[in-house]
Parts: C-alpha cells; structure tokens; sequence
C-alpha cells in the first residue's frame, strides 16, 4: 500500500481536527497549571495540538496508564473471590492529536518491549486502535535531541497521519501507516469543507525537516555512545554524576519510554484494587528484596542501572535506544540535569579509570 | 435522627442527591481516659443519643494523626468527631494540647480543599459527662444530616 | 546577587586548611544562565562554584545523602535554606560540628522565566539564621504577609474551592517527587507509602493523591520553611505551596507567631503547645 500526501492550509486543518473532535474519541493536550497532559476533549476550544514541547507531557499515559486497575478482590474468612477484572481497555477507535515525534518513537520503542516475553495485549490493543496525529514541531527545545538517536524523523512511521509546516501557511499531511491512510481516506472523501488537495510534491516537506534538523542545540552519535558506556560500566564518573541527583523518580514518571511498574494493593475491610501503577529505578525501594537485602543501596548504581538501561541494554536485547531525546527529564529535573550532558560525559571519561 | 428528610444533596457537591434510606455515618474516635468513659456513662445511665456514630478508642487525643481524620473521611465517615479531656485533665499530663493544635491545623486546611468545616469537628468530654456526650452526638449527627452525604475523594474499593 | 568569587575563595580556602570533605554549591548547567547544584570532593572543581539570583534549589537537601550524610560539608545557604537547615539540626538528623555553612543575606531567587518568586516576595526571613560566615548585607526580620492566593482562595465559596483543588489532585501523578525533593522529608520510609498500611496508595486516582499531599503537608505542617523544592520538582506544575501555605497562615496567627526554623533549636509548631491556644472550635 502506498501512502499519500496532502496539502491543506490552517482553517482546513482546523475544520478537520473540529470533525474528527465531534466525531471520533478524541485526545490531546490540555493545559492546566501551565503543564499540558493528553485528555479526552470535546472541542478544539478546550485543547492545543501545537502545545510547546516543554509543557507537554508524555502520551505514554494513555497506552499504558499511570495507573490501572487489575482486579478487585474480596477476602474473607469463608474465602477469596474475585469481583471484577480488568476489562477490555479500548474497542472504538480513538484519535490522538498533536503527538511529538519523539512521544510517538517512544510507543514504538516500547512496542518491543510488549511484545517480548510477557505479551502485554492491553497495551497492543491500545496502540492499534489509535490513530496518532502529529504535531508540528518546527523549532527544537533547549534540552531536544531527538534527531540525534536511532530514528529518522522524515520517515517515522510510528505516528499515523504527520502533520508538517510548510511555506505560505501550507499545512502537509501525510499518511504514514495503512491505519492512518484509511482514516484519512475515509475523512477526506466524505467532505470536501477542509480545502486538502492530494499533492506529490515533498520537497518543501523536505525543506521544513532540514530547517528543524538543523535549530538543534544538541548533537550526538549514539552508536558511538551506545558503545563507550557499554565498556564503562565500572566508571567513577557514575558516582561523580548521580552525586547531585536527588531521587525524586519525576524523570521516570515523565518518560515517554520507561515503562518499569509496580503493583500495589489498596485494601479497606475485605475489599480490595490491584494496581499496576509507575514506579522507577531511581527510587531506594525499587530493588529492595522483601528478605531486606537491596541489591543497588546506592544512588549512583541506581543512576547507572537508568542510563546504562537506556543506552545499552535495551539497544542490546532490541535493537533500538530506550530514550527518544524529547528532553522532558532535563525539562522537569528540579535540579536541571540533563541525561544527555550526563551520558556524554561518562562516555568520554578513560575506560577504568 | 433515624429519618432523613427528601431531597439532602451534598454540600461540597450539590449535584448529588442522597438516596432516600440514607443516614450518615460517624466515626468517632474518643480517648480512653475521659471520652470514651464518658461515653459508657451516656450508655449505663441510659441517654438516647443517635445510633450513627461508629466508636474508636484511642489511648489520648494527641494519638489522633490527621491522617485518621483523612482515612475515615476517605471510607466510611460523613463526619468525623474526636473527644478528649479537657485541657488541663490528660492522663498524660499534656497530650491534649498538643492534639489541640494539630486539630486545628488539620481543621482548616480541610476547609480550604472544599470540606464543610461541620465534617470534622473536636469535643472536650470529661469521665462525668454522659449527658454533654450525648449533646455532642446528636450536635454532629444533626449537623452533618445537614450536610448530607460525603462524596470527595472515597476510596473505589469501599463498599458502604 | 553574585556571590561567585567570595564562595569560590572560602571553598578553596576551606579544602585548603582541611576542614571539609565536600562542598555542596552550585554551578552553571553550561549552556544557558541556569544552574545545577554540584557536590564537589575535589578542590581544584572549586572554580566552577557560582551563586547569582538562579541558585533557587535548596541545598539542605543534599545533607541527607549519602556523600554527605558522615562526612565534613561546606555549604551555602540562603534564608529559607538555613530554615531548614536550622530544623535538620534541631532534630538532630546532621551535625553542626560537621558542617561549615555560608549564609547569604538573600534579595530574592528568580525562576525560569527571570521572574522574582512569589516566596521571594512574600519572604520573612531573607538572612540566614544558622552560619559560620554572611556574605552580604543583612536585612533583619520583614512582616508576615498572607499569601494572596491563600487570601483569593478563602473568599471563594466551599464549591468553588472544592472544584479547583478537585483539579490539583487529579493532575497529580503521585511521582513523589514533591517529598523526595524536600529538605525536610527525611524518614527512610515514608508514611505515603507504606505498603502493610491497609490505605496505601499507588494509584494516581485523585482519592489517592489527596491522601498522600494532605497527609504529606499536615506532617509538614509547622516545619515547612517555603522553600519550594516541592514546586520547582512537580512535573505537573502543580500550586503545592497552596497546602503549606494555609497551614503556616494557621499556625502564625494562632500560635504565638510560629515560624518554621526561625530561632535556633526550635522545634516545630506541633512538638510544643501553649495554654493559650485557640480553644474556640472545640465543643
């Protein structure tokens, strides 16, 4: 199947997110307190699908919730039961609007985690009843890196439907994947209010992606690191680094690609939810053994266990990084540290020294 | 006290009607030295007062940490009271008056997220006092009946 | 504000004559003109410590790690900072022998958008109360003024006040990262998340949020010094000084004028009591 490519101008656009919001279960980023998280809306008023990508949160939530319910049990004396399980998570499809590229590679990362071992159906189900809208990203943060990891930008095909800037108010939208080509098929042919004409042209496509490549600030080549950290794992430069680090987990809650979970019970009388809720490595009681015993009682190795899972590990078992370079962890760090300076510095310290 | 009148809504969230066979319930988390003995002086000399309040014993008012107030508020309670002695009579000499400042403190930040300030209120309720106990039940009882039922952050799993 | 060179000379100096083993300070992230708090062991890293009107995290923090927990530390802290400090003392939790501390006579911190902070602002105690040396002119004691949004927020009615802190609780992802970024939160299991206590909370539902922030803040009630760890690490951006706030309004007024950390060897507001506390609420 071949993917097409369309051109439209803003209030077509805005017409078509306005169908799609009064149509379809529709996400996107909402704004509250000055932080935008991805919510169910019910106008385009409500929400905006260029939200800044330092204010914005992940979309992992709404693939694998901060926290679900598993089941809820009963325990008595006379027994246990269960009362209710966990139902099927998403049967309708549903659209997500204004997803950054980096949060989209982020489901695509964790895709293989899902599939591995355990395979984690919910989160599959999730991903294939979701028709993902980029958003347009023009001008990279402070702390993005995105262009610098293991995915090409141009192409990714872990968004549906690329929504892209071009010159004179043009607005590009091009399908990525069959799911996005039939949604906007279908869109596109029963009504012709949003000015789109079918176009081959991608150059000026093509000029908007070198234009962004080139606003960032930070550059790297992750072979290169992939490499040295893998040979760095006895490096002091880990304690040296994760000295001013304080624990506080919010760079694992924010993550687009963590996925580490743990499961607690909330239990009042005989009654009781079984959560599956985020956890992180960074926090003390993440390895601690029920015995007493933890296997990382210091901070750098939990520090060195985050970046070393990132960047070698996960590269390891499948092939890609664990991080997308969106910056949200140096962007919510209350002490401003960055994983990128972080994993370069230890990849340029001497092998043991 | 047994009747409810048609039509109670919730007062932090009037959206919300109460069923008709609603009736509240209140936790009560007493002392052991004073409150709790004056409650069983309410009992032995046989004052009615409403059946709604559901009894805690606590060793001293000061053993109540807010996060009991915010624990039953979050399960079964429509309201919450705690009795102690009164000042100056604790068994241990001072556990009242430190009690005293974290309840007000706890009191007022519950007002400022939304709680009326009659779901949680304090009584002083000596050994001798069965009939001010009495009082003090009916009070909060009538109060929160007022107020009708609680619905702000309940846990999901409690089943009334 | 830029205290950089001063800092610079008394670390060395300190390194130099063998009196600390760490220095905890801060130093420019390299790229921009915000800064990150740096634990330094080595003394010829003395040169990158700065402190201008950026340096807003409070580094009392650090005491309770494990770089600094056993070992001599120089540190620097600003009015707020030393609050805390002073309370870390008073419950015994670091040593004062052990530690050398830089004082600042604050003017105020600005956030990311260079803007003074509303805790700068409204700031009582802009010196530090515990130090071994001051650097800039002292400003002495200002008045206690009420928070503005405490005071919009207790105008609006019981709904209204429901419904918007309704919305903090359910923006709440329960990363904990309010409590592990506070100075003051220092027990080494947390009563949020206790896992054999029968409420405990691992969800991030909005039941479950509102028993860990108001469990949270009623523990830190009368110890909490206003210096926003807690908001600058919330990923949600959430109003949590709101909570602390209305507690410290409370216990000011009601209690003979409780500040956290103020006098030395103080202790919070629930670890004493006076006769004269407001009895008035009590039937």
């Amino acid at each position: 199947m071949s993917f097409s490519t369309f051109v439209t101008d803003k209030a077509g656009l805005q017409k078509m997110y306005e169908a799609i919001i009064s149509k379809h279960e529709t996400y996107a980023p909402v704004e509250k307190f000055g932080k935008y998280d991805y919510k169910k809306v019910s106008s385009l008023k409500e929400c905006d699908p260029d939200s800044p990508i330092a204010e914005t949160m992940s979309v992992k939530p709404l693939f694998f919730p901060r926290s679900s319910k598993i089941m809820k049990y009963e325990a008595t004396s006379a027994g246990t039961s269960i009362l209710e399980t966990d139902q099927d998570p998403l049967t309708a499809q549903r659209v997500v609007l204004g997803v950054k590229h980096c949060d989209a590679r982020g489901l695509q990362v964790l895709e293989a985690v899902n599939k591995w071992d355990y395979i984690d159906s919910d989160f599959l189900k999730r991903r294939e009843n979701t028709v993902i809208f980029s958003a347009r990203c023009d001008k990279a943060g402070t702390h993005c890196f995105c262009t610098s990891l293991d995915y090409d930008l141009e192409n990714l095909d872990a968004l549906d439907i690329a929504v892209v800037n071009g010159a004179e108010g043009k607005i590009y939208l091009q399908t990525r994947t069959e799911r996005g080509e039939t949604f906007l098929k279908e869109k596109l042919e029963k009504s012709t209010m949003y000015n789109v004409q079918s176009t081959n042209d991608e150059s000026e496509m093509k000029k908007q992606y070198v234009a962004f490549a080139a606003s960032f600030r930070l550059k790297m080549d992750y072979k290169d690191i992939n490499e040295k950290m893998a040979k760095r794992f006895d490096s002091p430069a880990f304690e040296e680094a994760s000295r001013n680090c304080v624990s506080c987990n919010t760079c694992a809650f924010i993550c687009p690609t963590c996925h580490c979970f743990k499961i607690s019970d909330e239990k009042i009388k005989d009654t009781g939810v079984r959560y599956k809720s985020y956890d992180s490595c960074n926090n003390v009681y993440f390895t601690l053994e029920a015995g007493g015993h933890n296997p990382r009682p210091a901070k750098y190795r939990r520090w060195r266990q985050r970046s070393m899972h990132k960047f070698v590990y996960y590269k390891e078992r499948f092939g890609v990084n664990l991080c997308v370079g969106c910056g949200h962890c140096a962007i919510s760090c209350p002490v401003n540290i960055s994983i990128f300076d972080v994993v370069n510095h230890i990849a340029s310290t001497p092998v043991g020294s | 006290m047994e009747e409810v009148k048609d039509k109670i809504v919730s007062i932090e969230k009037p959206e919300l009607l109460a069923p008709p066979d609603w009736k509240p319930v209140i936790v009560g988390i007493l002392c052991n030295w004073c409150s709790y003995a004056g409650s069983d002086l309410t009992g032995t000399s046989r004052t009615q007062y409403p059946p709604n309040i559901r009894i805690i014993r606590v060793p001293c008012s000061s053993r109540v940490d807010p996060w009991f107030i915010i624990k039953a508020l979050q399960t079964t309670a429509d309201g919450v009271l705690i009795s102690g002695c009164h000042p100056g009579d604790c068994h241990y000499i001072s556990g009242n008056y430190y009690a005293r400042r974290r309840f007000l403190v706890t009191r007022e930040l519950l007002k400022m997220v939304g709680f009326h300030e009659h779901r949680v209120q304090f009584s002083w309720v000596s050994a001798a006092e069965g009939a001010k106990f009495a009082q003090v039940v009916k009070k909060v009882t009538e109060d929160v009946v007022k107020l009708g039922p609680l619905h702000l952050y309940k846990k999901e799993n409690f089943n009334k | 504000m830029d205290y950089s060179k001063q800092i610079q000379d008394i670390a060395a100096k300190l390194f130099a004559d063998g009196k600390i083993d760490v220095f905890v300070g801060y130093r420019m992230n390299g790229f921009d003109d915000n800064q990150i708090p740096v634990v330094i062991t080595d003394p010829k890293e003395v040169s990158t410590l700065v402190f201008t009107e950026k340096s807003v995290f409070n580094l009392s923090n650090y005491l309770k790690a494990d770089h600094t927990r056993n070992k001599r530390a120089g540190l620097v802290v600003k009015g707020c900072d030393s609050r805390s400090l002073n309370l870390l003392l008073t419950e015994s939790q670091v040593k004062r022998d052990r530690l050398y501390i830089i004082g600042i006579a604050c003017e105020g911190v600005v956030d990311d958008k260079g803007q003074k902070m509303q805790n700068c602002i409204e700031c009582i105690v802009p010196d530090a109360v515990v130090y071994d040396e001051m650097l800039g002119n002292p400003q002495g004691r200002k008045d206690y003024i009420v928070n503005a949004d405490i005071k919009a927020l207790a105008e609006k009615g019981l709904v209204e006040r429901r419904e918007y802190f309704e919305e903090i609780f359910e923006n709440c992802i329960r990363c904990n990262a309010c409590r592990h970024s506070c100075p003051l939160c220092y027990c080494a299991k947390c009563c949020i998340d206790q896992e054999t206590a029968s409420l405990y909370n691992g969800s991030n539902t909005a039941s479950s949020a509102f028993h860990a922030l108001m469990t949270w803040s009623l523990h830190l009630a009368g110890r909490c010094v206003d210096c926003r760890n807690c908001e600058k690490a919330c990923p949600s951006h959430l109003p949590l000084h709101l909570l602390h706030k209305q507690n410290e309004k409370v216990i000011f007024e009601n209690f003979q004028n409780h500040l956290a950390g103020v006098e030395e060897g103080e202790r919070g507001a629930f670890y004493k009591y006076s006769l004269k506390d407001p009895d008035d609420f009590i039937m």
